[in-house]
C-alpha cells in the first residue's frame, strides 16, 4: 500500500489506517409504478375475468386484517381481501437481513388495558396473553428509554438532567394538567367514545393548536415544549404548533396501564399482521390493486388489472384520501393533510462508542430534527451481540405536507443516508465506522395530521357513517394513526358488512 | 533549511523528556511509591545523559552519519520501550533491572545528540548564536513534552502508544537528515533504508499496540497475571499467588484455587445426589469446567452438555496444561459435550431435556446478564428439564446484595420452581448463595459421592439454614419488561465498595 501523506498522519497519531467504511444500502419498497397507474386513473384494461363476491375489502394494513379477521370470527366466509402489495401489513410491514429482523414502519402497540377488549381478544388469540398475563417475552425489556442531552445518555426521554427550578416545576404542572384530562374520562382509545361524549370545553381544545394551549397554560420552557414536540411528532408526524390540542392532549391521557410495555417485536407490528395475514390467506389476494370502484345497480364493481370483482358491499381499508381518486362517483374530497416519514433501518458491524445511560429499546437525542432509533435486535435474549439493527424515525413535520413530500421525494439515498448519518453522529460520533447498509423507507402519505378542527369536523364524522353498502375503515378516519383505531376500525367496517351482506343474500 | 535543523532540536529535546517521563510513569504505575520510582528514574537518567555528553568527545569523524544511527537507536528503544517493559513485566522476571538498564542506555543515547548536533552546526552558525538557540529550543522541547504528557498522551494514546510515537519522531528526523545532509554522507542508501526500516517497525508497533496493551493488566492485579486474553466477549486473566490460581472475567473475580471446592461442591452436591436416576446433565455458564468436574463424579451420568458463551474459555480450560489441571481435564472426557452459544437463545431452539441443570453465570451486573435471571428465562429452563429434574443456581451473595439474593429466589418461585435456597462461606467470595429450584416436594440426598473436602452430611444441612441477617427481604420478581434485578445488584454493591 502507498502511504499518502493523508494516510499517515492519522497513522502517526495512533489511529489505524483504516478509512471509514463504504455503507451499502438504497430505497426499500418503492412501489411507483403502481403509484403512477393509480394517479393517472388506471390505464382502463378491462380485467378478463369476474367474480361474484358478496364482500371486498380493499386494503390489507392492520385495518383490512382486522375487518377479514372480524368476519372469519363470525364464521363469514364470502369475501376477498385485496391488497395492492405483495404482502399485507400496510404501514405494519417489516423487513429482515442476516443480522435481525425489523420494522418499516409501526413497531409497537401499547399493553392495551381491561378497556380494550378487541385487541386482549386478538392478543389473546395470538398467545400474547394467557390467564390474565401477558408473554414476557414479548413486553419491551429493560432498560427501555433513554435521551441523549447534555453530551451524554440519561435515562427516560424525559429530560430532568440540569433542569433549572422553574423549568422542573412546568414539567411537573404539565404532567399533572395531562392526569386530570385522563380522569375527563373522554381522551379514550378508540377516540370515538370520547368525542362523542366531549363537552365544549373539550371541543374547544381542537379548535387551537397544542403550542397555543400551552402558553395559555403558561408552559413554555424549553424542555416541556421539547417534549410536547418530540412526542406528537413521534406519533402523529405533527408538529406541537401545528397539532390540534385535542390531539395532543390525547396522546398523553388517553392510556394508563398497570403493565410495564409496550409490547414490542424484532419486525415491529409486522409481528401481529403476518400472524392474521397467514390466518387469513385464503381470503388474502396480494399484488391486486384496486384502480377503480364503480356503482353497479345495487352492487360495486371493484376493479383490479386481473379481475373485477362484483359484491354487494366494499370495505375501503385503504387510504380514505385514495377513495376520491378511484371510487365513481367519487366522495368529496378528504380532509385531512397527511406527513411524510423517512423509515432508515441501518445495519451495525459493532456498536458504536458512547458515554451514559446504556443502549436502549428507544433512543431518542434531545433537540433532534429526527425521532431517534429503535433497536431492533432490543428483544433479542442472546446476552452477546456484536452487530445489530437500529430503526430510524423521521416525521417530516415542518409545514404542510405537500412541500415535505416534495423534500422526501427529491432526494436521492445519498441525501438521505447523509442526513440520518449527521444526525445519529450527535450522539455517536464514531457511527460511520459501525455502519455497513443503510436501508430506506420513503413513505410519502404516512400518516393523517391532525390539525385543529378535524376532531369534530362534520365531514370526518359523515364518513363514518357507511352508505349503500360502502364502509370506510382506515384508521385515518381517527385522524390518529394508531393500531387500536386501525383495528377498531375494520372491526366496525365489518360489523356494518355482515349486516349488509346478510340483508343482501 | 535551518528551520529544519532548529525543529529537529525541538523535536529531539520533547522525545529526550518523553522517554524519561514515561519510564517513571511506567514503575509508578508498576510498582508503585511514584516518589520513589520518578526521582530514581530522574536521577538515573540525568546521570545516563551525563554520561553521554562525556562519550561524545570519542566521536570524532563522520558526526552526521553517527548522528542518525544514534537518532534510530533512540526512536528504537525509547519507541519499543514501554512495549518492553510491560511485557517484561507480564511474562519475565528481573523487571527492575531491566528498567534502569533501559533508562541508562536511552539516556546515554539521548545526552549524545545535543552535543552532536552542536558540533554539526558549529560551521554554519557563529557559536553564540548557535548555543544560545539549540539550548532555548531544547528546553522550549521539554515544555511542550512535558505539558503533553500528562494532558494529552496518557489519557489518549496511553504509555505504550506514546513510546512508540516518539520513536517515530526520533527515526523521521533520522530520516530527514538523510535528505538534508546527503552530501555529507557517506552511506547514504543504507543510512535512508535503516531509517525507513524503523520507521516501518515503529508504524507496525503502532498498528498493533491494543495487543500490547492487553497485558498492562499485569498493572491491575496485585499478584503475578500468569494468562490474559481478550475475546470478543470478555477479558479473561489468570493470577497466580504462591499456589493460590485465581479466574477473573472482566476484572471480577471468578473463583480462587484455594477455596473454589466449597462453592463447587455446594452447587452441584446437594441437587445431583439426590437423584439418583439423572442421566442427562446441563451445565449454562461455567465454562471453566470446575462444575463439570463435580458432575463427572457421577457414574450414573450419561452425558454433559456445557454451554459457555465464549469459546476460548472452554478451549483454554481443555488444553491449557495449567487450567486444564484446575479441573482434572473434566472438560475432555468423553461424556462431556461442549456447546459455545449464548445460553437463553440456545435453549429457546433446543428441544432437549435434563435431569439436571447447574446455572453457573456471571453477577447480574447489566442488563444484558440480568437476562439471564427472569422470570422468562426460569420458565423456559423449566420447559427443558424432567419432571423430577432439578436446577441449582448460582445467586450472588445473600450477606452483600441481599435484596439480589432474595429476589433471585422469588423470581425462581414465578418462574414456576419450587424453591430451596441455600448458602455456602467461601473465604475469597464471603458468604454465597444458590437456590435449587424442584418441581416437585425435595429432599436432600441422604449420601454423597466419596472424595469431597467440604459436604457431609452435617455441613449439607447447614446450608439450608439462614441466620436473622441472611433471611429473606420483601422484593419484587425479575422480569425481561422491568429488570429489577440490575437495580437492587447495582445499588448493594455499590454501597459495599463505597
Ligand atoms: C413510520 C410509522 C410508524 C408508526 N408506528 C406506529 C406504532 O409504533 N404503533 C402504532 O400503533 N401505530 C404506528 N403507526 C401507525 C400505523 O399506521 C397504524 O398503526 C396502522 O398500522 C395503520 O393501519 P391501516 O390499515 O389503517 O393503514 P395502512 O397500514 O396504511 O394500510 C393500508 C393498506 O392499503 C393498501 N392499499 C392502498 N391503496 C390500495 C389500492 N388501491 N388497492 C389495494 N390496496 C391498497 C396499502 O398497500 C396498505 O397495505 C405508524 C405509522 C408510521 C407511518
Amino acid at each position: 500500500m502507498k502511504l499518502t501523506r493523508r494516510a499517515l498522519a492519522p497513522a502517526l497519531v495512533g489511529l489505524t489506517l483504516k478509512g471509514a467504511p463504504r455503507i451499502e444500502g438504497g430505497f426499500a419498497l418503492e412501489n411507483v409504478e403502481q403509484g403512477h397507474l393509480l394517479r393517472d386513473r388506471a390505464p382502463l384494461m378491462r380485467p378478463r375475468e369476474s367474480e361474484r363476491v358478496p364482500v371486498v375489502i380493499v386494503g390489507g394494513g392492520m385495518a383490512g386484517l382486522s375487518a377479514a379477521w372480524w368476519m372469519e370470527r363470525q364464521g363469514f366466509r364470502d369475501f376477498r381481501l385485496l391488497e395492492m402489495e405483495n404482502e399485507a401489513g400496510g404501514n405494519a410491514r417489516g423487513g429482515e437481513n442476516e443480522v435481525s429482523a425489523y420494522p418499516w414502519a409501526a413497531h409497537y402497540v401499547p399493553v392495551p388495558d381491561t378497556e380494550a377488549g378487541l385487541v386482549r381478544e386478538l392478543f389473546t388469540e395470538l398467545g400474547l396473553l394467557r390467564d390474565g398475563v401477558w408473554d414476557e417475552r414479548w413486553l419491551c425489556h429493560a432498560p427501555k428509554e433513554r435521551l441523549f442531552i447534555h453530551g451524554r445518555w440519561e435515562e427516560g426521554v424525559e429530560p430532568h438532567a440540569a433542569l433549572t427550578g422553574e423549568e422542573r416545576r412546568q414539567m411537573e404542572r404539565f404532567a399533572t394538567r395531562m392526569e386530570e384530562y385522563r380522569e375527563t374520562g373522554r381522551f379514550t382509545v378508540p377516540m370515538e367514545r370520547g368525542v362523542a361524549k366531549s363537552t365544549a370545553a373539550e371541543q374547544a381544545l381542537d379548535r387551537i393548536t397544542m403550542g397555543e394551549w400551552m402558553r395559555r397554560e403558561g408552559l413554555t420552557s424549553a424542555p416541556v415544549r421539547w417534549l410536547a414536540d418530540y412526542s406528537t411528532r413521534d406519533d402523529y408526524g405533527t408538529r406541537v404548533d401545528d397539532i390540534s390540542a385535542w390531539a395532543g392532549i390525547h396522546y398523553f391521557a388517553a392510556r394508563q396501564s398497570e403493565e410495564k410495555g409496550p409490547l414490542t417485536w424484532p419486525e415491529g407490528n409486522a409481528w401481529v399482521t403476518r400472524r392474521l395475514a397467514t390466518k387469513l390467506r385464503t381470503y388474502v389476494r396480494n399484488n391486486s390493486m384496486v384502480f377503480r370502484v364503480e356503482r353497479a345497480g345495487v352492487r360495486w364493481r371493484v376493479f383490479t388489472q386481473s379481475r373485477v370483482y362484483e359484491a354487494d358491499c366494499v370495505v375501503w381499508a385503504a387510504p380514505t384520501w385514495l377513495a376520491s381518486w378511484v371510487v365513481d362517483p367519487p366522495p368529496p374530497r378528504w380532509v385531512m393533510d397527511t406527513a411524510p416519514w423517512l423509515v432508515s433501518n441501518l445495519t451495525l458491524e459493532r456498536w458504536p462508542r458512547e458515554r451514559g445511560y446504556p443502549p436502549c429499546w428507544d433512543n431518542v437525542i434531545y433537540r433532534s430534527p429526527s425521532l431517534g432509533y429503535v433497536v431492533a435486535t432490543h428483544q433479542n435474549v442472546a446476552r452477546h451481540q456484536e452487530r445489530t439493527v437500529w430503526t430510524h424515525y423521521w416525521a417530516l413535520a415542518d409545514g404542510r405536507g405537500a412541500d415535505q413530500r416534495r423534500l422526501l421525494l427529491g432526494g436521492d439515498w445519498h441525501y438521505w443516508s447523509e442526513k440520518v448519518l449527521a444526525d445519529l453522529e450527535r450522539a455517536h460520533p464514531d457511527i460511520r465506522q459501525c455502519v455497513s447498509r443503510i436501508d430506506i423507507f420513503r413513505i410519502a402519505h404516512a400518516m393523517p395530521r391532525p390539525l385543529p378542527g378535524v376532531m369534530f369536523d362534520e365531514r370526518r364524522q359523515a364518513r363514518l357513517r357507511p352508505r349503500d353498502g360502502f364502509a370506510y375503515a382506515n384508521c385515518d378516519l381517527s385522524a390518529l394513526s394508531l393500531f387500536e383505531e386501525a383495528q377498531y376500525r375494520g372491526v366496525e367496517a365489518a360489523k356494518y358488512a355482515l349486516g349488509f351482506a346478510g340483508r343482501g343474500r | 533549511m535551518v528551520y529544519v535543523l532548529f525543529l529537529s532540536v525541538f523535536l529531539i529535546a520533547a522525545c529526550g523528556l518523553i522517554y524519561e517521563l514515561i519510564s517513571g510513569a511506567l514503575a509508578s504505575y508498576l510498582l508503585g511509591d511514584s516518589v520513589l520510582q520518578f526521582s530514581t528514574i530522574i536521577g538515573a537518567y540525568l546521570f545516563a545523559m551525563g554520561i553521554g555528553s562525556y562519550l561524545s568527545r570519542f566521536i570524532t569523524r563522520a558526526l552526521i552519519s553517527r548522528f542518525i544511527s544514534i537518532e534510530l537507536a533512540v526512536g528504537l528503544i525509547g519507541g519499543f520501550s514501554s512495549t518492553i517493559l510491560f511485557m517484561a513485566f507480564t511474562y519475565a522476571g528481573g523487571f527492575r533491572f531491566l528498567l534502569y538498564g533501559m533508562v541508562l542506555v536511552i539516556g546515554i543515547l539521548v545526552g549524545l545528540e545535543i552535543p552532536l548536533l552542536m558540533r554539526i552546526l558549529r560551521e554554519r552558525f557563529e557559536l553564540r548564536e548557535l548555543v544560545a538557540n539549540v539550548l532555548t529550543l531544547d528546553y522550549l522541547g521539554a515544555l511542550g513534552a512535558s505539558l503533553l504528557f500528562p494532558l494529552l498522551l496518557v489519557p489518549k494514546l496511553g504509555l505504550v502508544r506514546s513510546a512508540l510515537l516518539f520513536g517515530l519522531i526520533n527515526a523521521a528526523v533520522a530520516l530527514w537528515s538523510t535528505f538534508i545532509f546527503r552530501e555529507h554522507i557517506g552511506n547514504l542508501m543504507s543510512q535512508r533504508l535503516a531509517s525507513f526500516a524503523v520507521v516501518g517497525l515503529l508504524i507496525a508497533g503502532m498498528v498493533y499496540a491494543s495487543d500490547i496493551t492487553d497485558t498492562a493488566d499485569a498493572a491491575l492485579y496485585s499478584d503475578d497475571v500468569i494468562f490474559a486474553r481478550s475475546t470478543p466477549y470478555q477479558r479473561l486473566v489468570v493470577t497466580r499467588w504462591k499456589d493460590d490460581y485465581r479466574l477473573y472475567l472482566n476484572g471480577h473475580l471468578q473463583f480462587s484455587s484455594r477455596d473454589e471446592y466449597r462453592y463447587h461442591e455446594s452447587l452441584v452436591h446437594p441437587g445431583l445426589a439426590s437423584l439418583p436416576g439423572a442421566k442427562r446433565a446441563l451445565v449454562l455458564g461455567g465454562g471453566d469446567g470446575l462444575a463439570v468436574r463435580e458432575l463427572v463424579k457421577y457414574p450414573g451420568l450419561e452425558s454433559v452438555t456445557l454451554v459457555d458463551l465464549d469459546p476460548e474459555m472452554t478451549k483454554q480450560f481443555s488444553t491449557h496444561p495449567l487450567l486444564k489441571s484446575l479441573n482434572a481435564g473434566a472438560l475432555t472426557e468423553p461424556r462431556v459435550r461442549i456447546v459455545n452459544d449464548d445460553a437463553f437463545p440456545w435453549l429457546e431452539r433446543s428441544d432437549e431435556i435434563f435431569d439436571f441443570v447447574v446455572v453457573d453465570f456471571p453477577d447480574p451486573n447489566n442488563y444484558s446478564l440480568g437476562k439471564l435471571y427472569t422470570s422468562a428465562f426460569y420458565r423456559l429452563l423449566r420447559q427443558h428439564m424432567s419432571a423430577s429434574g432439578l436446577v441449582a443456581v448460582q445467586s450472588t451473595s445473600p450477606m452483600f446484595a441481599r435484596q439480589s439474593y432474595w429476589c433471585i429466589v422469588e423470581t425462581m418461585k414465578a418462574g414456576g420452581f419450587q424453591v430451596y435456597p441455600y448458602h455456602t462461606y467461601v473465604p475469597s467470595f464471603g458468604e454465597w448463595g444458590f437456590v435449587l429450584g424442584a418441581q416437585r416436594e425435595w429432599t436432600p440426598p441422604e449420601t454423597l459421592p466419596g472424595g469431597l473436602r467440604f459436604l457431609n452430611q452435617a455441613t449439607m444441612r447447614s446450608l439450608f439454614e439462614f441466620p436473622p441477617d441472611l433471611g429473606p427481604v420483601p422484593v419484587e420478581v425479575n422480569r425481561l419488561n422491568d429488570q429489577v434485578l440490575v437495580r437492587y445488584y447495582d445499588k448493594e454493591w455499590r454501597e459495599i465498595t463505597r
